[in-house]
Formats: structure tokens, C-alpha cells, sequence
């Protein structure tokens, strides 16, 4: 079942900054993935941090219309309005939009599937696991380049290694039964899995 | 024309959470997005799609990397 990420408004027009990191953690995946249409054409990540900065702004004056999940769809429509708004300007179109879902579902991670992951991290080695944890540890804080000088990697070294560590993932991933695709959150581990 | 090598690292530079900033503050798209081809940026956006699940789902918060970045942008981080 969709967690109902309007529990939140309270405490996010009091200004609650980790209430706006759950609410983040919430909705991110629906938001990014309303965005594939632009995909071509767009740079989704920019327009996933601006939607939910401007998200963050507006929150305090939100008024929710009684049904679940009412700031997730409002969110979703700011990041839409924010891409066809930039396409104008562009005087270009998206490719195959068929307009926003019809319903936008909360995520939620799975505790289970969480350890099946760590499991997976903990067999990487050397430097394709260093290239992930150092790109996981910045947090989107720092470009490539700096993470690569500060664990001692050429630039070209440090993002083939963070490939080549998250293709690893993805394979034990799937020898547990796990598809890592946008689907994950809905995704369970095989009978039997033995997590760490 | 672009090398397989090039293309590779593009992508993975797209997929990166991180965003220059303009003077006013505005998140810059990413410079390597526009040297991909249509074609690789839809697969950058499925990358990132599955990045930002692994991410998420690693973080004791259930936070992407996106999330922290956005949280160190409101806290007044870099």
C-alpha cells in the first residue's frame, strides 16, 4: 500500500527539513519517472532538484484537496509545468507524452530487499567498490572529478569503475531473484534469499 | 561521432546527482547530457531511474542521492 506523504504537510509548513527529506524519499520516483518523456530532449535530474526546491517553497501555503497523496500530484505537476515550460522556450515538443498518470503512488523502501542490496555491495572489491562508495558517500555534493582526486583516480578510471560497480549490483541482483529497475520498490526477493 | 568509451562516460556523468549552479541559483542541466545522442539520454534517464532506487534503498533514510543533495541545498550546504 502507497504510504500517504500528506502526513507530512504539518511538520513541512512548520519548515521541518527531514520531514522534506521523507517527503523526498517518498516521491521521488514518481516524479522522476512522470518526466520519460522529456527524457530526450531534457535533463530530468535538473528538473527533478528544481521541482522539489520550488516543492519546498510552496509547501508552508499548501492546501490539500482531501485526497491522498495530494502534494505528490502537485509536485508531480510542477515538474511537468517546469518541462514544458522549458520546451517552449525551445519551441520543442516532448516525444510520446501521453500527459501525467492517471495515479501517483508514495514509495517506500523495503527493508528486506535493503539487505539483499548490502549483500550484493559487500562483494564488490578494490576499486569498483571504492568508485561506488565515494560516489554514494558525496551525495550529488561534489562533481566527478573532485570524488576521482580524492580516491586517487584519473576521471575516466573513477566513472568507469562506478558502471562497472552498479552493472555488478544489478547482475547479483538478479541472481537473487531482484530486477533493479524502476519497479524495485515492488520488487521482492526469491524464497529462501539469505540476507546478511 | 562518439566513441562507445565516450558515450559510456557521459551517461555516467549525467546519471551524477550533482548540478552547477547559475549566479541566481538556478540547477544547471548537466554538460554531458547535451553531448549524448536522443537515444542516450533516454538511457541515461533509465540509469539514473535505477542509480537513484540502488541509492535509496542502500541509505539508512531511504534517501537518494538526489535527496541529499537537495537537503544540503536547503540547509545552506554547497
Amino acid at each position: 500500500m502507497s504510504p500517504d506523504l500528506d502526513e507530512l504537510l504539518p511538520s513541512l509548513a512548520a519548515g521541518d527539513q527531514d520531514a522534506f527529506g521523507r517527503f523526498v524519499a517518498g516521491a521521488e520516483l514518481a516524479v522522476r519517472k512522470s518526466l520519460r518523456s522529456f527524457a530526450a530532449l531534457l535533463d530530468t535530474e535538473a528538473l527533478v532538484q528544481e521541482t522539489f526546491l520550488r516543492v519546498w517553497q510552496v509547501a508552508p501555503r499548501f492546501t490539500p484537496d482531501g485526497s491522498d497523496n495530494a502534494l505528490l500530484r502537485f509536485t508531480v505537476r510542477v515538474a511537468r509545468n517546469l518541462a514544458v515550460s522549458e520546451l517552449r522556450k525551445r519551441r520543442e515538443e516532448p516525444v510520446g507524452d501521453e500527459g501525467p498518470a492517471a495515479t501517483v503512488e508514495a514509495a517506500a523502501v523495503d527493508p528486506l530487499l535493503r539487505r539483499v542490496i548490502l549483500l550484493c555491495l559487500e562483494k564488490l572489491s578494490g576499486p569498483t567498490r571504492g568508485a561506488l562508495v565515494a560516489r554514494l558517500e558525496s551525495a550529488g555534493a561534489e562533481p566527478d572529478h573532485a570524488i576521482a582526486m580524492r580516491v586517487g583516480m584519473r576521471p575516466n578510471t573513477f566513472l568507469q569503475n562506478v558502471t562497472r560497480a552498479r552493472r555488478s549490483i544489478a547482475d547479483c541482483l538478479e541472481t537473487q531473484g531482484v530486477a533493479l529497475d524502476p519497479t524495485i520498490f515492488a520488487s521482492r526477493p526469491r524464497e529462501g534469499t539469505e540476507a546478511p | 561521432m562518439t566513441s562507445p568509451a565516450d558515450r559510456e562516460r557521459l551517461i555516467e556523468e549525467t546519471v551524477s546527482a550533482h548540478r552547477e549552479r547559475d549566479r541566481e541559483g538556478r540547477i544547471l542541466p548537466s554538460a554531458s547530457f547535451y553531448d549524448l545522442a536522443p537515444e542516450d539520454r533516454v538511457l541515461a534517464f533509465e540509469e539514473t531511474l535505477r542509480a537513484r532506487t540502488l541509492e535509496a534503498a542502500l541509505d539508512p533514510e531511504g534517501l537518494s542521492s538526489t535527496a541529499r543533495a537537495l537537503l544540503a541545498r536547503i540547509r545552506g550546504g554547497p
